[in-house]
């Protein structure tokens, strides 16, 4: 049961701006936005089945969600195949401003 | 001694009919929860909330959600669905996970789960007055449907429930950890309640199953310019610095905030602090810890329990003596550490550490606080007396130690000390402010100006480790520039802004180590530790001692 932590990718369309507003500033909280409507997120079970649950209150059935989790190799590729910028890591626990 | 009044206005306070769930899974669930008030929600939680929130979409036309409560049968609750099936009216309870398999495979209801619909079931009798046959249970996972009937022998098991839940709601006893080790495995609470290290307190040579997360991993945030303005926006936060475009963070990746110097906060931001558990923190631009934001989580019944241990002369005392012996023992450890690889050892050294030898023994026969205290001050003159020794051949002269002096300090060292102590004192109290017990109690410091006696007591543990360590280290790897790093003064050294940078991210980064805790015996980040210290310091008085004050350094 320790706290292990995994990348996810979120992604959505959403068809309403009320909705799609309250999820987007929902989701700001748990992560960065990478591109319009799509979020990245390190989440611990716990806080991906938080983040579902509260998604689920908000989204409709017409509205299209996608989590994508990722291992540590994906990870890798990301990295790999893509502009230097689109997955930066910070990691250090803390940050003096 | 402490009085605690029975409160008679729970006994007609109704139960959730989740708790008589929470109740039969683990009667300790149920105190924790309903009488202690801690709550932590693990992954199923949620995910159960939100099948339920799935479901409620899918049957749109005919969901009822039904909040009952009956003060003659004692319970409140809210009901899945109700459906009427050939006349009869039947509660339904939906379950995420699987049922249960008996002896040749044939589904059946977890105990928990079947009081749980009989409850409901007796509910729907007591308060709408239709007669109620059975209810129904559907296991998502295997997709099962389990019947219940509603018979005598059901009525009586939930009658004996809520009267077990009562008497345990009147009881100041904790009740002990289950049997069943399988249960805390999946518990949401075994953070809080740690189990394994209960059964490890009751047998030494228990082999301890780590349940307590081995680190927090939420961004500690150190604010060091003045002026700047901390806000919320939506569920992030918002840092604006001078000349600097705004910063956003993600409420759930940050843990701590911690203000230096003059910024400032909004209230916005302060209420959302304490709702997200964000532990918020001030200290000075001099590097003097000022104060936390207490938003009082955690029961009264935990302190109640902590005034009661706590005011108990004999109990404080042995508490005492385990702590100056745990810090004591941690100084003179890192003295013959120091020793190591040096091609000749300072006699003043080897004389302080026979002499930290002697005074150790005095500890444990100690007969009072103020002689313990005596046998501290001691400890620590020894112990700062021989730790120049310890710095290497080329430090600075400015860099020298030469005695312990503070308030304000004045030379480099007693600063860098200063402000790690601050620092430390901090994250000690964002320990004791998440266990929910009371910083102003302790047991061996006696109250003065703003440092909590509690936190200062806590502190002993973790000075070498955390502060004194790396402070050394840092000096011999030379890392210190004695101007660019200082602001001298006429009557006091402080550290300058860089100075204060370098700390943070030496002491920030020492926290993330982990080091295997000699009782429980398994790693953890210093972080992490300092808070399962103070869960352990909390289970000395609720009938789990013998594991706090055991860090000592090797």
């Amino acid at each position: 049961m320790s706290e292990h932590k995994n990348w996810y990718l979120i992604c959505y369309d959403i068809r309403e701006p009320k909705r799609w507003r309250k999820a987007y500033k929902l989701l700001k909280g748990y992560g960065d936005t990478l591109q319009y409507s799509i979020i990245r997120c390190r989440l611990t079970m716990r806080d991906r089945e938080k983040l579902r649950w509260e998604l689920e209150k908000i989204l409709e059935p017409e509205d299209s969600l996608l989590i994508v989790g990722l291992c540590n190799s994906c990870l890798e590729r990301i990295c790999l195949c893509n502009r230097p910028e689109a997955w930066s890591i910070q990691d250090t626990g803390f940050r003096i401003l | 001694m402490l009085q605690t009044l029975n409160r008679p206005a729970l006994e007609q306070e109704t139960l959730r009919v989740s708790a008589l769930h929470a109740l039969v899974y683990c009667p300790r669930l149920f105190y924790l929860e309903e009488v202690e008030e801690l709550y932590t929600q693990d992954a199923a939680v949620f995910a159960g909330r939100r099948l339920h929130a799935e479901l409620a979409k899918a049957n749109d036309e005919d969901w009822d959600e039904l909040t009952l409560e009956s003060p003659e049968l004692g319970l409140r609750g809210k009901v899945d669905a109700l459906r009427t099936r050939d006349g009869q009216i039947i509660p339904y309870e939906h379950k995420r996970g699987r049922c249960y398999r008996g002896n040749n495979r044939q589904p059946q209801a977890w105990e928990s789960d079947r009081i749980q619909i009989l409850a409901y079931a007796l509910l729907i009798e007591a308060v709408l007055g239709v007669p109620v046959s059975e209810g129904r249970i559907r296991y998502h996972a295997d997709n099962v449907l389990v019947h219940v009937p509603l018979n005598a022998e059901g009525r009586q098991a939930v009658h004996n429930a809520i009267h077990q839940a009562r008497q345990l709601r009147q009881s100041p006893q904790r009740p002990p950890v289950t049997d069943n080790e399988r249960l805390c495995v999946r518990c949401s609470l075994a953070p809080v309640c740690l189990p394994e290290e209960s059964r490890l307190a009751h047998n030494p040579d228990y082999p301890a199953l780590r349940l307590f997360p081995r680190d927090d991993d939420r961004e500690v945030l150190h604010i060091l310019e003045a002026g700047t303005y901390v806000g919320k926006t939506g569920e992030q936060l918002k840092i604006s610095r001078q000349n600097q475009p705004d910063e956003k963070f993600p409420a759930r990746q940050i843990g701590q905030i911690v203000l230096h110097s003059f910024s400032q906060i909004s209230t916005q931001a302060m209420h959302f602090c304490a709702d997200q558990q964000i532990g918020l923190h001030f200290i000075s631009g001099g590097g003097r810890y000022i104060g936390s934001f207490d938003t009082r989580q955690g029961s009264i019944q935990r302190r109640i329990q902590q005034y009661k241990a706590l005011s108990n002369p004999e109990v404080c005392l042995n508490l005492a003596k385990k702590l100056v012996a745990c810090r004591g023992q941690s100084q003179r450890k890192y003295l013959m550490r120091g020793q190591r690889g040096m091609a000749e050892i300072p006699p003043p050294l080897t004389a302080a550490i026979d002499q930290m030898q002697r005074l150790l023994k005095q500890v444990d026969l100690a007969p009072t606080i103020d002689s313990l205290l005596g046998l501290e001050g001691n400890l620590a003159a020894c112990y700062f007396g021989a730790l120049s020794h310890l710095l290497g051949e080329d430090t600075p002269p400015e860099l020298r130690f030469t005695g312990r002096n503070r308030r304000p300090p004045h030379d480099r060292f007693n600063t860098l000390l200063g402000f790690g102590y601050a620092l430390l004192l901090k994250d000690v109290i964002n320990a004791i402010l998440v266990v929910g017990l009371e910083p102003a109690l302790g047991f061996y410091h006696q109250p003065r100006t703003q440092a909590p006696p509690l936190a200062l007591d806590l502190m002993e543990i973790f000075r070498v480790p955390l502060v004194d360590m790396p402070i050394v280290a840092s000096i011999n790897r030379q890392q210190w520039d004695v101007d660019a790093d200082f602001e001298v003064h006429k009557t006091h050294i402080w550290l300058s802004d860089s100075g204060k940078r370098k700390f943070i991210e030496l002491y920030e980064k020492r926290k993330q180590e982990t080091w295997k805790h000699p009782a429980t015996n398994y790693s953890l980040t210093y972080r992490r530790i300092l808070e399962l210290e103070v869960r352990l310091l909390e289970k000395e008085w609720s009938g789990e001692a013998g594991l706090f004050g055991q860090l000592v350094l090797r």
